[in-house]
């Protein structure tokens, strides 16, 4: 059941919750949950309906940069952390660290950014590396390179497989099909059992005449909770072929791949007022965009409009849905989780987290049962 | 709060000091762990060997080795602790490994501190891939071989790997650029082996003992005059002692001790105890050639945009006029004018149109003369003279203020104090005069320059949004009378949009004159947050 779920959840968990509702005695309604790392480094389990902390599980090393991943059967996050070096996978109801990827090793040091991500079967995961040779009077910056790690090594991982990467690769994801996305210049789709590459989605390489070159800061792996691979870019878009500068709109855009489907779409969503840091689709409202920074922002894809805006009592750099859409969760900076209602954008509350600053963690939202 | 004296090691003066020879063993027993090469233990140290810059750029390369790589510096005779090998490295560094004083020609702005200073190569690719985070200064004012260059852009990457994520870097293909276009351009314009650096080691350094008279400008608090005196102690090294008055007043009086880097390169480091301000001043000054003038900018170690802009030329007994102050007067008007230089004596010669009234006061250092101009006086920079001393474009005489220009133009002033590590940065503005010119048209040739003058300061906000989120009221304040802004408290300020920090985007306006006469001139003053990392070189 447990392995099924995350599957029925881009579906509809309102509906699926009703389910358990029919069976006598059972106890065990999924429900929304929240996983997000922050300072000194330890990692939190939220349950979203009671708005409560569940449980806070410290982690090892230094804090940073707190992106994480669930696995497929939500109970066990992976964090990227100890100055992006080290990954450690965390059984939310225990909190035993059962793996642990730690990269650098003798004089190579290797840092990823905020790419990893689990396979669908839950048993490897996928890490960008950039590594460096500290040499005895110089550095030496190493090719980078997609490590596959197998998740049942524990905490003994080791790469048992490494392929060639592009560089500047930032947030990865997996499609529902193993496909592994990588987001760097442009999105990649990697086979994961061959290293083989292919261009998914051209962004920084796009040639389009009408407009400038795309910007995309992304290091969030947001978008499960609506079924994508998502990250926003921002662009100048021109009156006509002639480019002239005085003619140039700013807009937001998007770069999505269908993790069921694989199907790449990107798009303009709406003017670029304001700076915005992550944004992803409303779950079951697939033309509504939604972006956060110093500002929660809603757009309408189709009419390239900006819906509604409102100001945050402080900056987040997070957005996720509860499952059903209804709900806006915002994370990242400071140690709270702001709840936003999806239609009309009034806040709805907030949850405290111990501890201190967010800062780049991603904040993963998932229907599990308790 | 903390106060953050990282970078005092130009100043240890006053250290045994080491001929070269045992300077030499000094590198090897501290660097030779890692910089020697173990199969040939008498080749040049790797890296070290295969560059040069200036002191504070070692400094920089040495703090770094101590923190980040854990270096122990020791003295294997005993006879210095951390801190004196420190010193000694640095001196026998920037002697052996330096800049010749004409590869630094354009570039001392960083040396000296002057971060207001914006200086934009031509070479747009260059201009992101180093100076979106450097000055470029910082990169101008090395030398390397090729490979020591490569070395370097792979530190880059290694080091701080999201340099190829952040904005400027992902928008291309940062480390094969930096390879394959930046590197060869690098080791072209800035290579290890150059003539002026030949030239250099070969030159006679001039000793630089002496009475030094002094004069420059602070915002703020106006021209400065005074006399320093150095005397010479162990190689290189002086004992200094500065004595004098801003022309508002104030007077000044320090003491202390400078080293004289690459023979040219003089840091002082003084202080002001005898009135009770502890507050240490770091020089920072090139030396002319033959030794007969100093010229940079001296101010407090935590605060470097208080800075004295300083000029001072020996006193060797040859008769020399220096400064006058104030350099302006106007058309039919008396004002008390003070002619600084050395060895002063004879009469006043101050040209068409000027009487001298009286004079208040004269020794060899300064005349202080009562002048009147004439409402025809003729216009313009000109000539003044003390007996056989004079000095071209000394003084100017104009008839009206026509034009306020706000100095500087656009600055960045920063939160701070509080609780916080650093201090804030305060925003220092001068009020510089002009009139149209005969053509009476702003910006042309003819304009003439009259000078910094006395205004009435206020600030306004930039734009709307300034307007919108009050940064007037949250930013902090300028003095009225001396054009100083102080910015506010650092942290996040819960009385503000989204309790943000107390930033703020400002007009900083100066009034000269008065009524219907007034001129008014604008600049820009972005008050913005602390910059948490400070490095001698920015």
């Amino acid at each position: 059941m447990r392995k099924h779920l995350h599957r029925y959840s881009r579906l509809g968990v309102a509906a699926l919750a009703m389910l358990p509702l029919l069976l006598a005695g059972c106890a065990t309604a999924p429900r929304d949950y929240m996983a997000i790392a922050n300072r000194p480094n330890q990692v939190s389990l939220i349950d979203l309906e009671d708005r409560k902390v569940l449980r806070t599980c410290p982690l090892p090393g230094r804090f940073g940069a707190g992106t994480l991943q669930m696995s497929p059967d939500k109970r066990t996050a992976y964090v990227l952390t100890n100055q992006f070096e080290n990954i450690y996978g965390v059984d939310l109801d225990t909190c035993e660290i059962t793996f642990s990827a730690i990269q650098s090793e003798g004089n190579t040091r290797i840092k990823t950014t905020a790419a990893f991500a689990v396979s669908q079967d839950g048993t490897e995961l996928y890490v960008h590396q950039n590594p460096s040779l500290l040499l005895r009077d110089r550095y030496e910056v190493q090719e980078p390179r997609l490590a596959v790690y197998r998740i049942a090594d524990g905490l003994k991982a080791k790469p048992v497989r490494t392929y060639s990467a592009p560089r500047q690769v930032i947030v990865m994801q997996t499609g529902n099909d193993g496909t592994l996305y990588l987001g760097g210049s442009d999105i990649y789709a990697m086979d994961a059992a061959t290293g083989k590459y292919t261009l998914k989605l051209a962004s920084r390489s796009r040639q389009e005449p009408r407009y400038s070159q795309r910007d995309v800061l992304s290091i969030w792996p947001l978008g499960q909770q609506s079924g994508e691979f998502i990250r926003m870019y921002t662009a100048q878009r021109f009156a006509d072929e002639t480019r002239k500068p005085e003619t140039a709109e700013l807009m937001w855009g998007y770069e999505r791949i269908d993790l069921a489907t694989g199907e790449a779409t990107t798009g303009d969503f709406g003017p670029l007022d304001v700076v915005l840091f992550s944004g992803m689709t409303r779950p079951h409202h697939p033309n509504e965009m939604f972006g956060a920074l110093s500002q929660l922002q809603k757009f309408d894809i189709a009419k390239q409009q900006l819906v509604k805006s409102v100001d945050l009592g402080h900056s987040y750099y997070c957005v996720n849905f509860s499952s059903d859409g209804s709900k806006v969760y915002l994370a990242g900076t400071y140690n709270d989780i702001a709840i936003y209602d999806a239609d009309t954008l009034e806040k709805l509350g907030n949850i405290q987290l111990p501890g201190g600053d967010q800062s780049l963690a991603t904040a993963q939202v998932f229907p599990r049962t308790p | 709060m903390k106060k953050a004296h990282i970078w005092p090691a130009l100043c240890l003066a006053l250290m045994p000091f080491l001929p070269a020879q045992a300077n030499e063993a000094l590198l090897r027993h501290n660097c030779g762990a890692c910089h020697a090469d173990p199969a040939n233990p008498e080749a040049p140290l790797s890296r070290i060997s295969e560059q040069r810059k200036s002191p504070e750029g070692w400094e920089m390369t040495l703090h770094r080795m101590q923190t980040i790589h854990g270096v122990q510096l020791s003295d294997p005779d005993g006879k210095s602790d951390s801190a004196g090998v420190l010193f000694q490295l640095l001196k026998h560094l920037s002697d052996t490994h330096g800049l010749a004083p004409a590869e630094t020609v354009g570039l001392r702005y960083t040396l000296e501190r002057r971060h207001n200073t914006v200086d934009i190569p031509e070479d747009a690719e260059y201009a992101v891939m180093c100076t979106r985070c450097h000055s470029n200064a910082r990169v101008a004012l090395q030398r390397r071989t090729e490979p020591e260059w490569r070395n370097l852009i792979h530190f880059h990457l290694a080091q701080f790997p999201t340099t190829e994520y952040q904005i400027g870097g992902r928008d291309r293909e940062w480390f094969p650029i930096a390879i394959e276009r930046t590197l060869p351009m690098l080791a072209a314009a800035f290579p290890l082996q150059t003539a002026e650096w030949e030239a250099w080691q070969k030159a006679a350094k001039p000793a630089l003992a002496g009475r030094w008279r002094v004069t420059g400008r602070m915002a703020g608090k106006g021209d400065f005059n005074g006399v320093m005196t150095a005397t010479a102690g162990n190689a290189d090294s002086y004992s200094v002692a500065l004595v004098g008055e801003f022309s508002g007043g104030e007077p000044l009086e320090m003491e202390g001790d400078s080293v004289v880097y690459t023979g040219f390169e003089w840091r002082g480091n003084l202080r002001a105890d005898a009135a009770g301000d502890k507050e240490q001043y770091l020089q920072v000054l090139e030396a002319s050639a033959d030794g007969s003038a100093l010229t940079g900018r001296m101010f407090p170690f935590d605060h470097p945009e208080r800075g004295i802009d300083l000029q001072a030329r020996r006193d060797d007994g040859t008769p020399r006029l220096l400064a006058v102050s104030p350099a302006y007067l106007k058309r039919g008007t008396t004002a008390t004018l003070t002619v600084s230089g050395s060895a002063l004596s004879g009469a006043p010669l101050l040209g068409a149109g000027l009487t001298v009234n009286r004079i208040v006061s004269r020794d060899a250092d300064r005349v202080v003369l009562e002048v009147t101009a004439a409402a025809d006086a003729p216009t313009g920079a000109r000539t003044i003279g003390v007996g056989k001393a004079s000095l071209p474009a000394a003084l100017t005489v104009f008839s009206t203020v026509e034009r306020v220009e706000v100095s500087p133009a656009y600055t960045v002033g920063r939160v701070g104090g509080k609780e916080g590590s650093q201090p804030e940065v305060q925003g220092r503005f001068e009020a510089i005069a002009w009139t149209n010119g005969p053509d009476g048209t702003p910006g042309t040739a003819d304009d003439l320059r009259i000078g910094p003058v006395k205004a009435q300061w206020s600030v306004a906000p930039w734009n709307e949004k300034a307007a919108k989120d009050r940064d007037i009221e949250f930013a902090g304040s300028i003095d009225k009378d001396s054009g100083i802004f102080a910015p506010a408290a650092a942290g996040p300020n819960p009385a503000r949009k989204q309790s943000t920090n107390n930033a703020g985007n400002l007009k900083v306006i100066a009034t000269v004159g008065e009524g219907e006469s007034a001129v008014r001139g604008e600049g820009q003053l972005l008050v913005t947050v602390q910059r948490w990392i400070n490095p001698p070189l920015w």
